[in-house]
């Protein structure tokens, strides 16, 4: 393991160096963020509130505080892995720009070199999203909070199986990866389509039924449940609290992708925590694997 | 007797179509300037870069510093230093940021590390840019921490990579003085690809490659002889006094310049022709003259012509 600690190190100055890459990153946050403050945080508000019986108190609390939720869990799920993935564009990169054949050039093996790059893009990824999810913290305690310290532990869990997938992922893709060009568009498709798929600009329930079921396949879909659920689960209390009827409440998590459904069975959240680990194991498994097949073809 | 250092044996590589190396077969012994010299697309860069693990060899056998490649690159590359014909260092990173990441690779660390930074400096001359960003460099700045950086872990052998080109003077007259005083001093090898005649010609070797194969190989002394004839530059004396030698000749700068056979032929005329050699030097042939009787090829800034 010669010279892993000092890779990571690099890796990590790069990234937080080359303020274009970070900033990519968070295009699809800062969209997110742009959508809720000029037009979805009141479709939603509308949508719910008429779905709500008359005589409630505090009802328009609760909804802004379900609001909050849905944007706070949709940002960080969007967050995991776009950041993920532009700050993984450096393997890439390093590649692009011949820095790649410096580092080959020495006895660090190439399974070290790997390592390098995925520790250092889980930990930049982490380091971005706990930042946004402090972030989002400081907003729900405006709006009024409601998360328990087991929440909180539980979405800083969920934040970190999402980061490890996305770095997965991205490891695997970019391995395939060797122009600028090739980066540019893979970035692009990312951060745009990211939000999409994963239920962040609307919500997976909103889809045709072809879309929902595709969608139910890709384990990133559970993770963003995960979070909507661990974020939104105080409101959800809160609500049952205020007298909401049951059916409202879970037609609001059905709503909000909290509840998901795979050949429409429910699916808990202990089988979306499988899910994604299993998801995670199984996508850096294939990265190893491709990334030995590789390296012997190379020394071969 | 000098150790073969690097042994190449019937080494080809093709990229489909193209045959990048054709049978290539070269020893380089241990401590000597060994040059490639070729046109682009000769198959220099390619053999570098199977000596140095980047590319998978077709067939063939390559062995560095005693040890097979195919059997593994980790000895081999500790014995490697390697100066890319493009900067390869992180250019958002500062120069002992660079050299500090790169020598950890080597197992360098802590007192070790700043101990041959300092040295480096020194003999390098770049103490005082230690903390500017490599991207904010000059061409010459950054090719001084190139070298730096390949020689890090002081290796065996030195790969140069066309160090030289779009190089300033003094940047070249120093990578030439720290090659020349580690080969003396450490007995290093110094394996170097060129398209500058200059440079082959103060080479211990040199291979001529021409697409892929070998087209001469020998020292510049054995390939000036074999390929080129010798020159004498007469001063004092017109193109007419010179046609009775009846010889093909040249008007150059303050005299005229006769093509001869070799030096046994030039002091044949000075015998001959006494009157006529006044003031005049006689000089081998040019390493252009040889690449040119060779290859058929002249090199423009390493592009045939």
């Amino acid at each position: 393991m010669t010279g892993l600690g000092n890779l990571i190190k690099r890796n990590c100055k790069l990234f937080f160096k080359d303020k274009g890459m970070f900033f990519t990153s968070l295009i699809t946050p800062l969209i997110l963020l742009v959508l809720y403050a000029t037009f979805l945080a009141n479709v939603y508000k509308d949508s719910f509130m008429s779905a709500l019986p008359e005589g409630f108190v505090d009802t328009e609390n609760i909804i802004d505080k379900t609001v909050a939720g849905q944007l706070f869990s949709s940002l960080l799920a969007v967050c995991c892995i776009t950041v993920a993935f532009c700050s993984n564009m450096l393997m890439v990169q390093d590649k692009v720009n011949g820095v790649r054949k410096d580092l080959t050039v020495t006895p660090v093996k190439g399974s070290v070199l790997a390592l390098s790059y995925y520790i250092s893009t889980a930990f930049s990824t982490l380091i971005v999203c706990f930042g946004a999810a402090a972030a989002c913290f400081i907003y729900i305690a405006n709006i009024g909070w409601y998360l328990s310290a087991e929440d909180v532990l539980l979405i800083l869990g969920d934040i970190f199986l999402l980061v490890m997938f996305g770095t997965a992922l991205s490891s695997i893709v970019n391995l395939f990866l060797t122009s600028q060009g090739q980066i540019s568009a893979v970035g692009t498709v990312v951060s745009a389509g990211y939000g999409f798929i994963c239920g962040a600009y609307m919500p997976i329930s909103q889809f045709g039924e072809g879309l929902r079921k595709v969608l139910s396949f890709l384990p990133g879909t559970y993770g963003t449940s995960l979070l909507k659920n661990h974020a939104m689960r105080g409101v959800f209390a809160e609500m049952a609290d205020a007298g909401f009827p049951e059916e409202i409440v879970e037609a609001i998590k059905d709503s909000v992708d909290c509840n998901l459904y795979f050949s429409d069975s429910r699916v808990d959240l202990g089988d979306m925590y499988l899910v994604l680990i299993a998801a995670d194991v199984v996508l850096i498994g294939i990265f190893i694997l491709i990334g030995q097949i590789k390296s012997r073809s190379v020394s071969r | 007797m000098s150790e073969n250092i690097i042994q190449i044996e019937h080494l080809n590589k093709s990229f489909g179509d193209v045959k990048a190396v054709s049978d290539l077969s070269i020893r380089v012994k241990e401590g000597e300037l060994y040059a490639f010299l070729g046109v682009n697309g000769a198959g220099k860069s390619t053999t570098i870069s199977i000596i140095c693990g980047q590319l998978s060899k077709d067939s063939g056998k390559v062995i560095v510093s005693g040890r097979n490649i195919d059997d593994g690159m980790q000895d081999v590359t500790r014995a490697l230093g390697v100066v890319f014909q493009n900067s390869a260092l992180d250019m958002a990173l500062n120069v002992r940021e660079n050299l500090e990441t790169r020598a950890a690779l080597y197992g360098i660390k802590g007192e070790a590390f700043r101990k041959r930074l300092e040295e480096l400096a020194e003999i390098l001359d770049f103490k005082d840019i230690l903390s500017r960003t490599v991207g904010k460099l000059s061409g010459g700045q950054r090719r001084r921490i190139d070298i730096a950086r390949a020689l890090l872990h002081k290796p065996r052998i030195l790969i140069l990579d066309e160090p030289t080109t779009g190089l300033d003077p003094q940047t070249r007259r120093l990578l030439w003085d720290v090659t020349e005083k580690l080969r003396r001093s450490e007995k290093m090898t110094v394996f170097l690809t060129t398209h500058y005649m200059e440079e082959a010609a103060d080479a211990d070797y040199v291979v001529i490659l021409d697409s892929g194969k070998i087209s001469a190989e020998g020292t510049p002394l054995e390939l000036k002889n074999k390929y080129t004839g010798d020159f004498i530059t007469l001063y004092g004396v017109t193109k007419q006094e010179l046609d009775k030698i009846g010889l093909p000749m040249e008007t150059v700068r303050d005299g005229v310049r006769i093509a001869v056979p070799n030096t046994a032929a030039a002091t044949e005329l000075i015998v001959r022709y006494p009157e006529l050699f006044k003031d005049y030097e006689i000089t081998k042939g040019k390493m252009d003259d040889v690449f040119l009787a060779v290859t058929g090829k002249k090199l423009v800034g390493g592009n045939e012509k």
